[in-house]
Order: structure tokens, then C-alpha cells, then sequence
């Protein structure tokens, strides 16, 4: 305990305060070298879709639109990779979808996410855009099923950043 | 995400754009062969990056004949992360160290994840069939087991799109586990039939004493081992393997000098679907490969029938089976009974990884091509133990994906050139 307690600089308690998984408690405040930090920078320094984290902190998920071509892209780029625009405006994507595939990881997570397992994952289609992301999903994947609704999640993650996950909706 | 969304024709946008592909018997592109192979041994091996490197450049160097190592002028190192596994870059540089060679034509590490290897060999491929290069090395290593196997997985997760997919904790078995998910849901593939792609595979790897995987494993057994994501056990995963592989590929006139059965390279084709999750149009129907494999038999002026034996990217059961597919050995949706049928077995439509695959050798990622050539090699040569040569194969073929199925590669080979 005593370990664990130097490990994390004593936030453990404060990080499960916040609502953070399990893991996270135990992965020190000081940020993991860049080379094994599976969440990269978020702000506005490190990259220019810093807004996407933005607005996914508020609950919007949002993505790049081509102004030229119309294109949507995924992830948000900072030009079109369809037509090479760099005129690419911010829209909004639906929070909702339907899962197409599922799993759960039970074996070799990776650095970070071990102390999660077992986790689902899946691939939800967003509702009306003909777009599917892959994400984790906050349900046991017990209770999962092909189609099912499934509403968007904001997760934090340590220093401050944010990812999105789903989860069955209501 | 690329294209016009999911219902994407991906097909047909990788069309011919008028270019005549047919590199093989075009102008000036010379005729290319294999005329030496060697292995480490593959494994948990008690031997750091640098053993493996310098065990596999021995066996190579010992298994050609006629070959001066002064005329090696090219030399392409396959390995998909030594700067994670081995903490090392500018790695090739390092290779021509430790095997004496001395490279002026062309050199470089290639990195195409778990088809690094089979892409060291389609530069030397191309730079000896330009006439810029006659004699080439190619060298496959990983070196993937180390203290902490967790780094281990956290580096083999990287090969996905890390900032948007690796991060949800996706990797490579719960993707192909998702595959699997959907073509038991679309084709009613089953169970058994996956574990019977263990099952051979395993069988033939008992065969190669180069092998992982020394053991039988029948399907009973692929079936009762721990689940490492739905419905993905164990047996139905390739290894963490560490090992080296090279082959010395050489211009057709050199080829004459050296030997009298060189295993010639008769064409390739290669396709890429992007990288990120949302470009995957299909997870049981792979587009690219079916695009790879068309480029490949029309630049090698083949058609499927003519394939005698096929070494393809048996990541994990289920990928042997939609390959099976996708390379059009058999219909959409009828992988499993073509295994069932043992259609892919000695004797069948087409011997399908009678090395032992990537089940049974285990996965060092930039070994794994060029062991793949080496078997095709081997094989054309009668050079297998008896268990698992196949009768007098004239035309054979290799085939890589890397990363969640995003890229295709497929090299043919045949004795005749």
C-alpha cells in the first residue's frame, strides 16, 4: 500500500474522487514518456484538431467537413485527404448509433489499459452519416448484442484529456 | 475516412489505370530469383536482436551456392519495431556489420508492420529488376520477447491508427476477433472449422524443426484454451515470436551461374485499404486482398487453379479462412468447408501453410514473409521433410497482411521463370 500510495503521489483517492477507472488510480499524475502514452497531447500547442477535445469535453463529438469536395473526414484532418483542401469546416456528429461488432479484450491489453481487463470493444455505426468508429463501450459485453443503440461517452483520461467511448443507450 | 462512406465500391476504384502492370516479361525489367534461404531457430529465444540477425545471415550465406558475399550490392533489412524491441534504429547499417556485407547499391530498413519481411524482398525485387542491383540480401528479424511483455503488446498495438484506435485498447485479437464474430454471423463458419486451421497448421509445424510450435494441437484443444477475446482463444492466435529469416535474390543472369534450380518471382500485387477503423468497409470480405491477388495472377500471367501451394497470413484462424476467400480458392463464405473438405491440405485444391503458418512458427513480425519464401523455396527444391512436400510444385505463392488487414501483399513464384 505504502508502494502504491508513492506510485500515484497520494491522488489514488483523489483521481476515484473524479470518477476515473481503475487503472488510472494507480498510474502516476506525471505523464508517461510520449513514446508509451497510448493518448497523445490535446491541446492547442501540440495539435491542430485540438478543438475536436474541446468540444468533446462540452459532449459534442465533431469531426472535419470539406468545403470543397464535401467530403467527411475521420479522424478530423487538417486537410482533405480526398481532394487536398484545407478548407475544412467543423460539424457535428450524431452521439448515437448502433453496435456492428463487438468483443472483449480479456488477454494482452496494452500499457495502461491491463488493469482494465476485461474491457468490451466495438464498432458503433453513428446514426445517419454512414461513419462507424471503433471505441471501447462501457457495457459489459454480456449484455451486448448486434444493433444495439448505443449512446456516446465522454472518458477522461489522465492530465487532463479526454477520449470518446460508448455505451448500451439508457 | 476515405471514399464515398461505408457501401464504398472499393473493388472497383482499384481498377488498372491504363498502365500495363505487367512488370514481369515488360521492357527492360529483368528477371529476378531466389537462390538462397536461411532460418534461426524461431521461439522464445534465449538470444538478443543481434544473435538472431547474425544466425539467419550464417544459414543464408551457408545455403548459397556459388555466391561470393563481395557482390552482395544490396541489402534490405525487414523488421517492423526494433526501435521498441531492440531500442535500435538505422538497423540495416547494423546487419551489414555483423554479416561482413558491404552494400553500394541500395540499402534500407523496410517497415510494413507484419509484412515487413515480404516487403524487404519486393525492394530488392524491383531494384534487381531495374538493372540497378544484382545481388541482394534480404533479412527478416523481431526480436519480440523481452522482460516486460506488456511493452510487448503495448508496441504491437501501435501498429494500428495508435491516437484513435490503439487507444480504445484495440490490437490485433480483438479486431480479427471481430472478424471471425462476423463470418460466423454471415456465412455460418463455425467453431471447429477454425480450430481445424489450428489443427493442420500445428501438424505441419511438428514437421519444421525451425518452428515455435513443436507440438500437435487438435481442435479439442484450440477449443478448451483460455479465451483471449470472443471468440478468440489462444490456439486460435499466432505467437510472440522471436526469430530471423533471409534470402539472397540475384538477376537472371547471375542466377544461371549459381545454380541450376532457382525458384523464380513471377509477379505481385499489393493494395492498401488506409489505416484507421473507419475504413474498413467489411471485416469478413477483405477488398484489398481481393484486389492484391488479381494485380498478382495477372502479373505473373496465372490464374488461381495453377497454384500448387500458398503460404498465406494465418495471424489467426479466422484469417486463413477469409483468405481462402478473398484469394479466390474458393467462394465467398465457404472458407470453413474448404478447410473442413481439407481442401488446404496436401492432397487438396492447394497445400496451405505447410511450414506450419504463423500458428504453428509463431510471428516474429519481420521474420514472417521471407520465412514464408523460404518454404516456397524449399518446397520447389524437395528440400521439406517428406511429411510435408508437396508433389512437384511449379507455381507457388505468398501473401502478408499487416495491421487490422489494412494492406495486402502477395508475391508469386514458379520454377519456371
Amino acid at each position: 500500500m505504502a508502494d502504491k500510495e508513492t506510485k500515484t503521489g497520494g491522488k489514488a483517492e483523489a483521481n476515484a474522487a473524479k470518477g476515473m477507472p481503475g487503472w488510472m488510480a494507480d498510474l502516476p499524475l506525471v505523464q508517461l514518456p510520449l513514446a508509451l502514452d497510448f493518448c497523445s497531447p490535446q491541446t492547442e500547442d501540440f495539435t491542430r484538431v485540438s478543438r475536436f477535445f474541446d468540444e468533446l469535453r462540452k459532449g459534442n463529438l465533431m469531426t472535419t467537413k470539406c468545403k470543397a469536395c464535401g467530403a467527411l473526414n475521420w479522424p478530423p484532418r487538417v486537410v482533405c485527404p480526398e481532394c487536398q483542401s484545407d478548407a475544412l469546416e467543423w460539424v457535428e456528429l450524431p452521439k448515437t448509433g448502433k453496435l456492428w461488432a463487438f468483443t472483449e479484450v480479456r488477454l494482452g491489453a496494452p500499457l495502461g489499459m491491463e488493469k482494465d481487463a476485461p474491457f468490451s470493444i466495438g464498432i458503433v455505426e453513428l446514426d445517419d452519416v454512414g461513419l462507424r468508429l471503433l471505441a471501447r463501450i462501457d457495457t459489459p459485453y454480456n449484455k451486448l448484442g448486434f444493433d444495439l443503440p448505443m449512446e456516446l461517452v465522454v472518458a477522461r483520461m489522465p492530465g487532463e484529456r479526454v477520449i470518446y467511448r460508448f455505451k448500451a443507450k439508457g | 475516412m476515405r471514399g464515398p462512406g461505408i457501401a464504398g465500391h472499393f473493388v472497383d476504384n482499384h481498377l488498372p489505370r491504363g498502365v500495363d502492370l505487367n512488370i514481369i516479361g515488360g521492357i527492360d525489367m529483368r528477371k529476378v530469383a531466389v537462390v538462397g534461404g536461411g532460418l534461426s531457430h524461431w521461439g522464445i529465444r534465449k538470444a538478443n536482436w543481434r544473435e538472431l540477425v547474425q544466425e539467419a545471415g550464417k544459414a543464408v550465406l551457408d545455403d548459397t551456392q556459388n555466391l561470393d558475399k563481395k557482390d552482395i550490392d544490396s541489402l534490405f533489412v525487414g523488421a517492423a519495431s526494433p526501435d521498441r524491441w531492440a531500442f535500435q534504429c538505422h538497423v540495416a547499417p547494423l546487419v551489414a556489420d555483423m554479416l561482413g556485407v558491404y552494400p553500394n547499391r541500395m540499402m534500407a530498413r523496410t517497415e510494413l508492420a507484419c509484412a515487413s519481411g515480404q516487403a524487404a524482398v519486393r525492394y530488392a525485387w524491383l531494384a534487381i529488376a531495374s538493372g540497378f542491383s544484382e545481388v541482394a540480401l534480404c533479412l527478416g528479424v523481431e526480436k519480440m520477447n523481452n522482460p516486460n511483455m506488456l511493452e510487448s503488446q503495448t508496441t504491437m498495438a501501435a501498429v494500428l491508427d495508435r491516437e484513435w484506435d490503439g487507444i480504445h485498447g484495440a490490437s490485433a485479437p480483438p479486431f480479427f476477433a471481430m472478424c471471425a464474430q462476423h463470418h460466423m454471423k454471415h456465412y455460418g463458419t463455425t467453431r471447429r472449422q477454425m480450430s481445424l486451421v489450428a489443427e493442420k497448421n500445428h501438424r505441419f509445424s511438428t514437421t519444421n524443426p525451425f518452428a515455435h510450435f513443436q507440438k500437435p494441437v487438435p481442435a479439442e484443444k484450440v477449443e478448451a484454451s483460455p479465451m483471449v477475446a470472443p471468440p478468440l482463444t489462444l490456439f486460435d492466435c499466432s505467437g510472440i515470436t522471436d526469430g530471423a529469416a533471409a534470402v539472397i535474390l540475384v538477376s537472371e543472369e547471375r542466377a544461371k551461374k549459381m545454380t541450376d534450380t532457382p525458384v523464380w518471382i513471377k509477379g505481385s500485387g499489393q493494395c492498401s485499404g488506409g489505416n484507421n477503423s473507419a475504413n474498413w468497409k467489411s471485416l469478413d470480405t477483405w477488398y484489398p486482398m481481393q484486389v492484391a491477388a488479381r494485380e498478382a495472377f495477372r502479373t505473373s500471367g496465372i490464374t488461381v487453379d495453377d497454384i500448387d501451394l500458398a503460404e498465406v497470413h494465418d495471424c489467426f484462424t479466422i484469417s486463413e479462412i477469409i483468405e481462402y476467400e478473398d484469394l479466390g480458392l474458393c467462394k465467398k463464405g465457404e472458407g470453413g468447408k474448404f478447410i473442413e473438405d481439407g481442401q488446404s491440405d496436401i492432397g487438396g485444391k492447394v497445400a496451405v501453410n505447410t511450414r506450419g503458418g504463423l500458428l504453428g512458427c509463431g510471428h516474429p513480425l519481420g521474420a514472417t514473409g521471407i520465412g514464408q519464401i523460404i518454404e516456397i523455396y524449399q518446397q520447389m527444391q524437395a528440400k521439406v521433410p517428406k511429411a510435408r512436400q508437396v508433389p512437384d510444385p511449379q507455381i507457388g505463392l505468398t501473401h502478408n497482411l499487416s495491421g487490422a488487414a489494412n494492406v495486402h501483399s502477395i508475391l508469386v513464384f514458379g520454377r519456371d521463370a
